[in-house]
């Protein structure tokens, strides 16, 4: 009789039980992750469901770093941003009121699951000898690079650029002016790093382009090695794109738990080996040391080392009327 | 001889040659580097071009692009002939500025010396403010046209879907037909004598919606409730109510190969209970807007004058109603027939008499566009507009009507007097509109109006009245 009323009890039990749910995350990131996260969110949506049961479908948004933060601060409804640098998340507290200001701590190191740096794609045969970034601002090269107001990725090229020049004509003044030069040599500027590809490969203008290592590789995987090639320059900086889930959003959608687990996900193992299948350095000693050999060595310098901080190479670099608006106004 | 003289010639000249040669070859190489370097030259000026032009192409494509990606979050702004408007990209959001002017004049002939009549009016002065707000529709229509400053009509409007809308606020009462058309396309300038008798702009909610592709439409609504060709003035003067309604069918409204696309008819009514003065027409009035009938006014003296005409009691309305329209071809025809229970109120002899007035009415009005263009019931649209310079006249239309009102007997002389009043009214008339463009309008009607059943020689002498209009209406 017991066991009849326990039956009974569970099976009851089960039909009150909760039906899986159908969640949709937004993810907004930046221009060159289209193909990591079209990866990654199906290996975490097969994990999330394996894991809860819940059917987790991500949708993506890719632009502009820059582009994508005011996006979503003008009402972009994204469960997490994954952007080109943390100076375009910091907004999304700021001004945004989004997230707390304390975001990039949430995660490990500094919230970025992965890393990746600035190469030059060129022309197969190199024909104007590009070499390092003295190569660049010679008479006739053409740079293809995107809009720093607007792309993340183009941020960091010219913060590479800068401190290259610093380091060797041994002043701000000197590496404004190298800068300056460069700039000189670029005839479009595109508003995303995919653009800008665009741009160089499926459109055939410049000598150079100024890529994400990621990207540089994804060129030569899609369009062959016998048409580019790619060229490390002596000294690059460390590119750490940072995630966070945008707490104001996932509050008012109920997807707080998931999309927390999908970031944290990044740096799983299976995470960790998709980015670095993607061609971004991952961060674990696992994947990392899988990887490594299709990365070239390179030395490296990061934001904190070159410019303090992020909210101060915006200051000085990139905010209105800083100093890219008065080399490129000037141009 | 002379073949010798050849051999030697010929000796000669390849000993030339031979001895030339060697200073032959290096002007030959410097010819062909010459010629290498401006090759290579060309090919760089070419290769230089060739990158001119595709910056310039690419920069033209990231113009288009960023052109395309701010479209879904730019604003829609648009002025045209259907006003200006400023829309959210999703079109969820709207505001659209319209406007109604329309300048009169009105002249009577034969009016026995009268010297008050013949006047310019200015007959309608209105900003028309819509838009929508999600799933929901304003509309805010102040008058500043006539003697007062009023509002016209505002009303929202709940679109849970096209079958199902939710209205409340002030808005035209779902009974009349002409009077459910846009004043700026009536066929004439002023609606017939028949609008007498149903209600205008009332305040209450309405259920309305359209079904069946569009083929019925239906309103339901309860009301303050109107007298006959009343308007509200936003207030209510009893606690009773009214129900109007409306259904109008149009069968073949998605059948354009049929002669009868534009064929509608349908059924409209209210029934409410009035219990004030408020409930009494304020008047009815003639084509040329003067006043016909009339209940006694208030007589506060004391004794068996004494006089309060109220209604009191139930009011009710009927109006089956159709229209056809077949290329520039138009016709509207309504009938209309209204009872309003109505009790003396004062203290004087006929204190407390009661009677049902039962007053109907009919109009037929029709209409030919000249020059060609659809005559509908949103008006005429001109296929060419007004344009001195190239010659073209916009669209000229003719219309006719004929319209009776029938006053029952048994208001006189209790409850209304026949030295100020009659008991019908028949009209004859007919016009000309020119359409300038979609939104300018010049008519000119003339009607003639026959009154029965009164003492006032005014009255009796008849009404001809001259009217003409000058409207812009965007």
């Amino acid at each position: 009789m017991k066991t009849k009323l326990l039956s009974l009890a569970l099976a009851l039990a089960s039909t009150l039980a909760l039906p899986a749910k159908n969640i949709e995350l937004l993810n907004v990131s930046y221009d060159p992750t289209r193909e990591l996260y079209t990866e990654f969110n199906a290996a975490f949506s097969k994990h999330w469901q394996a894991k809860s049961g819940d059917t987790v479908t991500v949708k993506q948004s890719h632009g502009g770093s820059g582009k994508q933060s005011r996006a979503v601060i003008d009402g972009l409804q994204a469960d997490v941003v994954t952007l080109a640098l943390a100076g375009d998340i910091d907004p999304l507290s700021e001004v945004g009121k989004l997230l707390p200001a304390t975001w990039q701590s949430r995660l490990p190191n500094n919230s970025s699951p992965y890393t990746s740096t600035i190469v030059f794609l060129v022309r197969k045969g190199n024909t104007k000898a590009i070499r390092d970034w003295d190569d660049l601002v010679k008479p006739g090269v053409s740079i293809i690079t995107p809009n720093p107001k607007t792309s993340g990725g183009a941020r960091w090229n010219y913060l590479a650029a800068w401190e290259f020049a610093k380091r060797k004509y041994g002043s701000d003044e000197k590496a404004q002016e190298f800068v300056g030069k460069l700039f000189k040599n670029v005839p479009v500027l595109d508003s995303g790093a995919r653009g800008s590809t665009t741009t160089f490969v499926q459109r055939g203008v410049g000598d150079v382009l100024l890529a994400w290592e990621n990207e540089a590789f994804l060129a030569l995987k899609e369009f062959g090695s016998d048409k580019f090639e790619i060229v490390t320059p002596s000294l690059s900086i460390l590119a750490e794109p940072p995630v966070t889930v945008v707490d104001k959003v996932v509050k008012k959608k109920g997807t707080a738990e998931v999309a927390k687990a999908y970031l944290e996900y990044l740096y799983s193992e299976e995470g960790q080996d998709i980015a670095g299948k993607n061609f971004y350095r991952p961060t674990s000693e696992k994947a990392a040391a899988k990887y490594a050999s299709q990365f070239a060595k390179v030395q490296l310098f990061t934001i904190s080392e070159g410019f303090g901080s992020w909210a101060n190479a915006q200051k000085a670099h990139f905010a209105d009327g800083a100093i890219f608006d008065q080399i490129y106004l000037k141009k | 001889m002379a073949t010798h003289t050849t051999t030697i010639t010929t000796r000669a000249l390849t000993g030339a040659i031979a001895l030339l040669s060697p200073l032959l070859v290096p002007i030959h190489a410097h010819a062909q580097n010459a010629k290498d370097a401006d090759v290579a030259a060309l090919r760089a000026q070419i290769a230089e071009l060739d990158q001119k032009l595709r910056v310039l192409e690419r920069k033209n494509e990231i113009k288009d692009e960023e052109a395309a990606a701010k479209a879904p979050t730019t604003p829609k702004v648009t002025a045209s002939d259907k006003g200006f408007s400023i829309a959210s990209p999703d079109g969820a959001y709207t505001f659209k500025l319209r406007g109604l002017l329309q300048a009169d004049s009105r002249w009577f002939l034969n009016d026995g010396g009268q010297t008050s009549n013949d006047a310019f009016v200015l007959r309608r002065a209105r900003p028309i403010l819509e838009g929508t707000v999600g799933l929901a529709e304003f509309l805010f229509v102040p008058e500043f046209g006539g003697s007062t400053t009023s509002i016209q009509d505002a009303s929202v409007n709940f679109v849970f879907d096209k079958s199902l809308q939710l209205k409340a606020g002030k808005f035209k009462s779902p009974v009349g037909l002409e009077q459910l058309q846009s004043d700026a396309s009536a066929f004439f300038i002023e609606r017939s004598i028949v609008t007498n008798l149903v209600p205008n702009r009332d305040l209450g909610v309405q259920l309305g919606g359209d079904l069946f592709d569009e083929r019925v439409s239906y309103a339901v609504g309860v009301f303050n409730g109107l007298a006959d060709g009343g308007n509200s003035t936003n207030a209510d003067f009893d606690d009773e109510k009214s129900v109007a309604a409306r259904v109008f069918v149009q069968p073949f409204r998605n059948s354009p190969d049929s002669v009868l696309q534009g064929l509608g008819f349908g059924l409209a009514g209210s029934f409410g209970n009035q219990e004030s003065r408020s409930g009494l027409t304020g008047g009815y009035r003639s084509d040329g807007q003067q006043n016909f009938f009339v209940y006694r006014p208030v007589n506060t003296a004391a004794g068996a004058a004494n006089s309060n005409i109220i209604a009191d009691g139930d009011s009710v309305r009927v109006s089956p109603q159709a229209y056809y329209y077949n290329g520039s071809f138009g016709l509207l025809a309504e009938y209309v027939q209204s009872s309003t229970d109505v009790r003396d109120a004062g203290t004087g002899a006929n204190a407390n008499r009661r009677a049902t007035i039962d007053s109907r009415g009919w109009q037929i009005a029709a209409g030919y566009v000249l020059t060609g263009e659809d005559s509908t019931f949103k008006g005429v649209t001109p296929a060419q507009p007004f344009n001195w310079a190239n010659g073209t006249w916009g669209a000229f239309e003719v219309v006719a009507r004929v319209a009776r009102v029938d006053i029952d007997d048994k208001a006189f002389p209790i409850f209304a007097n026949r030295a100020t009043s009659a008991s019908s009214a028949k009209t004859v008339g007919g016009g000309i509109n020119w359409y300038l463009s979609r939104n300018l309008r010049i008519t000119a009607d003339y009607a003639h109006t026959e009154f029965d059943g009164t003492t006032s020689a005014i009255l009796k002498n008849g009404e001809d009245a001259i009217l003409t209009r000058f409207q812009v209406a965007f």
